[in-house]
């Protein structure tokens, strides 16, 4: 017990240092102009959330109320409300409140900033110092679940800092689908959302991992993501972004240990306003036979200033990744800024690659698209949600068209 | 149903058409022959009405009123309608998705044309991505087959197919301009060829030369390509039949 006591301890001491300590990527946010969040009455059915939540969740593309997933968690501002898991999947897979996780499983002391430094930046430190709540999943050593697991953070309070923090593992052989949608309640247009996500998976588990975000148009998001990848293991990821916020920066990274592991990364941003924006994702390829992808989409229009960033680190000869960047900008105050960085570290057979593109949407299949009837914002509509609509490695049909659904529904007012 | 009228057209500042008069009758089906490059695409391109092509001079009249005025959509809402000799490639949206907008739902005569034109393949995959060259000709002719346009512009259809598909292609777009139909027809057609193959199943109504910007040539669409096979273009200058 005494260990754990001395890191729990050390754990605060380097937060306490890290309080003021400037993120290296994206705007600089003054955490003391917003409050915290307050805590939440439980519910013990869908029935009993409201109508303002169930939209808001809907939108960053979770139906609450269908039992179309295995398991459901539903966080609001500071505290966990709704947990559910369907009767076919009991003694399969765990999901809770994190803060309950901890008190239940001592032992989980051990995963709790185990991945994501507590001390990268202010973010991570408020994280730690202040009460956080997010999700805890774990998934039962072989169990394959094929049926999506869904997770909704909603934030309801005006000018607020909602302090994610969540847990999941996959034993081993395990496999899980899992759904994130985190969203502002509409007429929540002020706040800023801390989310430190710490993903274990275990040796041959397989984990996708799709997380939509809509916020209002002066939020702040400031997601920490690390996943740490066991042998054989795949990892898919997908962040959707699609909505105005005022600032996003986000630099997921695969730490892929084992031999043979799988990582795939997208996202998907469609910038508006004057959302600035900083997204990519980051792999380190340790394990031998270790392969992966990084792509992102990018749309950006009005004044909106995108990054897209990826990086490849590679530490063994047999590792192999690419990264490829697509961005299309529809205005002149629109920026896209791609930054590919390739590394390898004493393993000068590993292959990595690079491939960007940025111009402005394809006049000639507009005007293809117009001569079978469209009018010019069908069109452009059209071919922004194709070029959005990429390749997900490793989705079930199910989660396909749940994306598909989820840019067509966002889109609509694309233009 | 199309007139036009000393019609002359820029493409990117160069004079492409300068003087092109040509009239197609209702039900009927006209090809268009000319050698390369001389702006026989150019033309359709024009009447289609896609943006980049200038016109200087002259008028063009479909169903007895000016179409210049109108965006590439309302003539294709009037009733015009193009298979293209190029066919863009569009990330994303598939074959399928496209064809439910342009018949406005997913029907069964979408499944049905995808039949006739051995398109079912191509359904799920992104337009024109990888496409080879005959199935992008198929997969124009779907489009147009499911637009069931007054005025069908097609260019090329048949360049790059193989022996088989034209005989698939042939077909389909003699039903699709009605050419079995004897008094009935009221769809007519707009067709460039190099090969003439396409006149076995058409029957085509006329033909016409386009030379140094204008139409140098016109006359019974077999005849034509017989002496043009013989003597090539060239005496069509001369020849002012
Ligand atoms: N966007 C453009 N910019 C400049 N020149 C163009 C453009 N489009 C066409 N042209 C030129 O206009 C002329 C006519 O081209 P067009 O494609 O109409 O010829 P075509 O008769 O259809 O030839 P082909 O039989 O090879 O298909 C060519 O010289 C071509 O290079
Ligand atoms: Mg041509």
């Amino acid at each position: 017990m005494k260990v754990k006591e001395d890191y729990l301890r050390e754990i605060k001491e380097r937060a306490e240092k890290a309080l003021n300590k400037k993120a290296p990527l994206g705007p600089d946010i003054d955490l003391n102009e917003f409050y915290l969040c307050s805590p939440q009455e439980k519910v013990n059915s869908v029935e009993n959330i409201s109508a303002s939540l169930r939209e808001a969740a809907l939108y960053a593309g979770v139906e609450l109320g269908e039992d179309k997933s295995s398991a459901t968690y539903l966080q609001v501002n500071r505290s966990a409300v709704y947990e559910k898991i369907q009767d076919a999947f009991q003694g399969k897979l765990e999901i809770m409140a994190v803060s309950e996780a901890l008190e239940k499983y001592p032992e989980l002391w051990e995963y709790w900033w185990g991945l994501v430094p507590v001390d990268a930046d202010k973010y991570t430190a408020f994280s730690e110092l202040c009460p956080a709540e997010g999700y805890f999943i774990r998934v039962f050593a072989h169990q394959k679940i094929e049926v999506p697991l869904q997770a909704c953070l909603l934030l309801s309070e005006e000018s607020r800092i909602q302090n994610v923090h969540n847990l999941v593992i996959l034993e081993e052989g395990a496999e899980a689908n899992l759904i994130t949608g985190c969203a502002s309640v509409r007429g929540n247009e002020n706040g800023i959302h801390i989310g430190v996500s710490e993903f274990y998976l275990g040796d041959n588990s397989r984990l996708t991992f799709t997380m939509v975000h809509n916020w209002g148009e002066n939020f702040h998001v400031r997601p920490r993501t690390v996943v740490k990848m066991g042998n054989n293991s795949f990892y898919s990821n997908t962040y959707v972004l699609l909505k105005p916020l005022s600032s996003l920066q986000t630099f997921p990274q695969a730490i892929m240990e084992g031999e043979n592991a799988d990582a795939n990364f997208q996202s998907i941003v469609f910038a508006k306003g004057n959302s600035y924006i900083d997204v990519g994702s980051s792999l380190l390829l340790k394990g031998k036979g270790c392969r992966g992808n990084s792509v992102s989409r990018v749309c950006a229009a009005d004044n909106s200033q995108v990054y897209a960033r990826g990086r490849l680190i590679s530490y063994n000869d047999e590792a192999q990744a690419h990264l490829e960047c697509k961005g299309i900008l529809f205005s002149k105050g629109a920026e896209i800024i791609s930054i590919p960085e390739l590394e390898v570290y004493g393993a000068p057979r590993s292959r990595l690659s690079h491939e960007a593109a940025v111009g402005p949407i394809e006049e000639e299949a507009v005007n293809y698209l117009r001569s079978r009837g469209l009018s010019r914002e069908e069109s452009l509509s059209l071919i922004t949600r194709g070029f959005l609509n990429i390749d997900i490695p490793g989705i079930p049909d199910v989660l396909r068209r749940y994306v598909d659904e989820v840019i067509r529904l966002t889109s609509r007012d694309i233009m | 149903m199309l007139e036009i009228k000393g019609l002359g057209v820029k493409v990117g500042g160069e004079e492409v058409l300068q003087d092109v008069n040509l009239e197609v009758g209702t039900g009927e089906v006209h090809v268009l022959l000319g050698p390369n490059g001389v702006g026989k695409t150019t033309l359709l391109m024009t009447i289609m009405g896609m943006p980049g092509y200038e016109v200087t001079k002259g008028d063009i009249i479909f169903q007895g009123e000016s179409i210049l005025p109108l965006s590439v959509e309302e003539r294709a809402k009037k009733g015009i309608g193009m298979a293209f000799q190029k066919m863009p490639t569009i990330p994303g949206v598939k074959l399928r998705t496209l064809g439910e907008l342009i018949v406005n739902e997913s029907s069964d005569f979408l499944k049905e044309v995808a039949e006739k034109l051995n398109c079912n393949y191509l359904l799920d995959r992104s337009v024109g991505l990888g496409f080879s060259g005959g199935e992008a000709k198929r997969a124009e002719l779907f489009q147009l087959f499911l637009q069931r346009p007054l005025l069908s512009l097609i260019d090329e259809p048949e360049s790059g197919v193989d022996l088989d598909n034209i005989n698939l292609i042939g077909k389909a777009l003699s039903e699709l301009l009605e050419r079995e139909q004897v008094r009935t027809k009221k769809r007519s057609g707009l067709i460039i060829t190099h090969t003439g193959y396409i006149l076995e199943y058409l029957n085509a109504d006329m033909g016409h030369v386009l030379m140094e910007g204008r139409i140098v040539c016109r006359g019974n669409p077999r005849d034509l390509f017989t002496d043009i096979k013989e003597k090539g273009y060239q005496e069509c200058l001369r020849c002012e039949r």
